[in-house]
C-alpha cells in the first residue's frame, strides 16, 4: 500500500465520516443571546424529508453511484463502512438544512417550501455531479444569507439599518406570525463553518469508491508512464492484442455478452494521444 | 492489511462519533462544563465536589435549607450521587415541614429527590449514619414525605401540633 492509496483510504474511511458527523453535530447548535448557553435543536421532520430528496438527487446526479458503494461483491467491512458513510451523509444533509432553516413560525414553513420546491424541481432536471454540487452550494448559501444575515439583522435587539429600513417600507403592515428569533452572533459563525464542512464533505465524496482493482490499474499506469515512448507503444500494442484475443474468445462463446464492453475498453486505450 | 486497519478504525470512529452526537442531542448540555460532566458520568469517573457538599451540610445544620440545596446542586450538578440527593430531599422535608400544615410544593420536590436517591442506590443500599438526622434511609424519608402529602382525617386532629420534626 503506497502513500497515495493510504491517503485515499484515510479520506474515504476516516476523514469523510468525520466531516459529515461533525456537520450532524453542529447543524442543530445555536447559541443563546441571553446567557450564551448552547441550544441543541434536533432536526425537524421536514429536514429529514428534504434530506431524502437530496439523497435521491445525489443518486440521480451521479454524485453517489449506489451500486458502487454497497454491493454483494464487497467484503462485509467495506459494506458496513460505506453504509455508515451514506447514513452520515443523510444526517449531515438533514442537519445542514436544520442549520439554515428558521426555528419556528411562518418563515420556517416558507423556507421549507422553498427547499422542497427547489429539490422537487431538480429531481426532473438533468444534473451531473459538478452541477449538483454547484447548485447545492448556491442553495445553501442563499438560505444561509437569508437566515443568518438578513433575518438576524432584522431581529437584532439593538436595531440595525436594515430593521429601520424595513420599518419604513412595511410601515403599518403586520408581520403576523413571523416570530422573532434571537441568537448570539456565534450561531451564524457556527452555521457558516457547518455549511463549509458539508460542502467540503460533498467535494470529497467520490461517486464510485475506489476498489482494489482500481488501485492495481493505477500502479500499472504509474509504471507505464515511467517507460520510454517506444516501450509504451509496445505495451499498448500488447494490451490491444490481448483485448482482441479476449474479444475473439467471447465472440466464440454462445450468447457472449461482453463484446461491447471490451470494445469500449479498446477504444479508451487506443484513443490515448501519442507522446 | 493496512487497508483493513484503516477501514476498521473508520467504522469504530464513526460509530463512536454517532453515539456522541446522539448523546449530545439527548442530554442537551448548555455549556462545555456540562459536556465534560456528562462525559464523566458516561465514563464512570463522576464524583461530587466534596468541598461544596460539606459546605451544604454546614448550611443544612444551620437550618439554611435553600442555601444548602444550592450548594448541593453545585456539588452534584448531574444528580448522580445518592447521598447528596438524600440530603437534598431531607432539606426539602425540613423546610416544608410545619406544625399545622406542610408545604406541599416543597414536599413534592423532596419526594422527587428521595426517588432519585432510591433509584441511585438500587445496587448498593444507602444508609446515612448522621446523628443529626432521625431518618437514615431514602425509603423511610420517602414514606415520611408521602405521608405528609396525604389528606386524611388525622389532619384535623388538634394534637397534631405537638408532633416533632424528624
Amino acid at each position: 500500500m503506497n502513500n497515495a492509496s493510504r491517503n485515499r483510504a484515510l479520506v474515504r474511511f476516516v476523514l469523510l465520516p468525520l466531516l459529515l458527523m461533525t456537520v450532524a453535530l453542529l447543524g442543530g447548535l445555536r447559541v443563546s443571546s441571553d446567557d450564551h448557553a448552547f441550544i441543541f435543536i434536533a432536526p425537524p421532520l421536514i429536514t429529514l424529508i428534504l434530506s431524502v430528496l437530496l439523497m435521491l438527487l445525489f443518486v440521480r446526479g451521479h454524485m453517489v453511484e449506489l451500486r458502487a458503494w454497497v454491493g454483494s461483491d464487497y467484503p462485509l467491512l467495506v459494506n458496513v463502512s460505506h453504509t455508515l458513510t451514506l447514513l452520515s451523509l443523510f444526517f449531515a444533509s438533514a442537519q445542514a438544512f436544520n442549520s439554515v432553516l428558521p426555528e419556528t413560525g411562518l418563515l420556517f414553513w416558507l423556507f421549507s417550501l422553498f427547499f422542497l420546491w427547489t429539490l422537487w424541481n431538480n429531481q426532473f432536471s438533468n444534473f451531473d455531479a459538478r452541477h449538483t454540487l454547484r447548485s447545492l452550494t448556491v442553495l445553501f448559501g442563499t438560505a444561509f444569507a437569508l437566515k443568518h444575515m438578513l433575518l438576524a439583522s432584522l431581529n437584532a435587539p439593538e436595531g440595525s439599518w436594515l430593521r429601520r429600513l424595513t420599518g419604513v417600507v412595511v410601515e403599518g403592515v403586520s408581520l403576523g406570525t413571523i416570530a422573532p428569533q434571537r441568537f448570539a452572533p456565534a450561531t451564524g459563525y457556527i452555521s457558516f463553518f457547518t455549511l463549509a464542512l458539508y460542502v467540503t464533505g460533498l467535494m470529497l465524496l467520490s461517486p464510485q469508491p475506489e476498489s482494489p482493482a482500481d488501485e492495481e490499474a493505477r500502479q500499472v499506469l504509474r509504471v507505464y508512464r515511467k517507460l520510454a515512448p517506444g516501450e509504451q507503444r509496445l505495451v499498448r500494442a500488447a494490451i490491444v492484442a490481448e483485448s482482441d484475443e479476449d474479444s475473439d474468445v467471447r465472440r466464440a462463446l454462445p450468447g457472449g455478452t461482453g463484446v461491447d464492453d471490451s470494445g469500449e475498453e479498446e477504444t479508451i486505450v487506443a484513443g490515448k494521444p501519442e507522446r | 492489511m493496512q487497508h483493513k486497519l484503516i477501514q476498521s478504525v473508520g467504522v469504530a470512529w464513526t460509530v463512536l462519533y454517532a453515539f456522541f452526537v446522539i448523546w449530545i442531542y439527548a442530554t442537551e448540555p448548555r455549556t462545555f462544563k456540562e459536556v465534560a460532566t456528562g462525559a464523566q458520568v458516561v465514563a464512570g469517573t463522576y464524583e461530587v465536589d466534596r468541598e461544596k457538599f460539606e459546605e451544604g451540610l454546614r448550611l443544612f445544620r444551620a437550618e439554611q435549607f435553600r442555601a444548602a440545596r444550592d450548594e448541593w446542586a453545585r456539588a452534584d450538578p448531574e444528580r448522580r450521587d445518592a447521598r447528596t440527593q438524600f440530603y437534598m430531599a431531607y432539606a426539602f422535608y425540613r423546610e416544608g415541614w410545619g406544625r399545622v400544615y406542610n408545604d406541599d410544593a416543597l414536599f413534592k420536590q423532596g419526594l422527587e429527590a428521595a426517588n432519585r436517591a432510591i433509584s441511585l442506590s438500587e445496587q448498593e443500599r444507602l444508609r446515612v449514619d448522621d446523628p443529626d438526622l432521625q431518618i437514615h434511609t431514602p425509603a423511610e424519608l420517602k414514606a415520611e414525605l408521602e405521608q405528609g402529602l396525604e389528606r386524611t382525617v388525622d389532619d384535623l386532629n388538634p394534637l397534631k401540633v405537638f408532633r416533632q420534626r424528624k
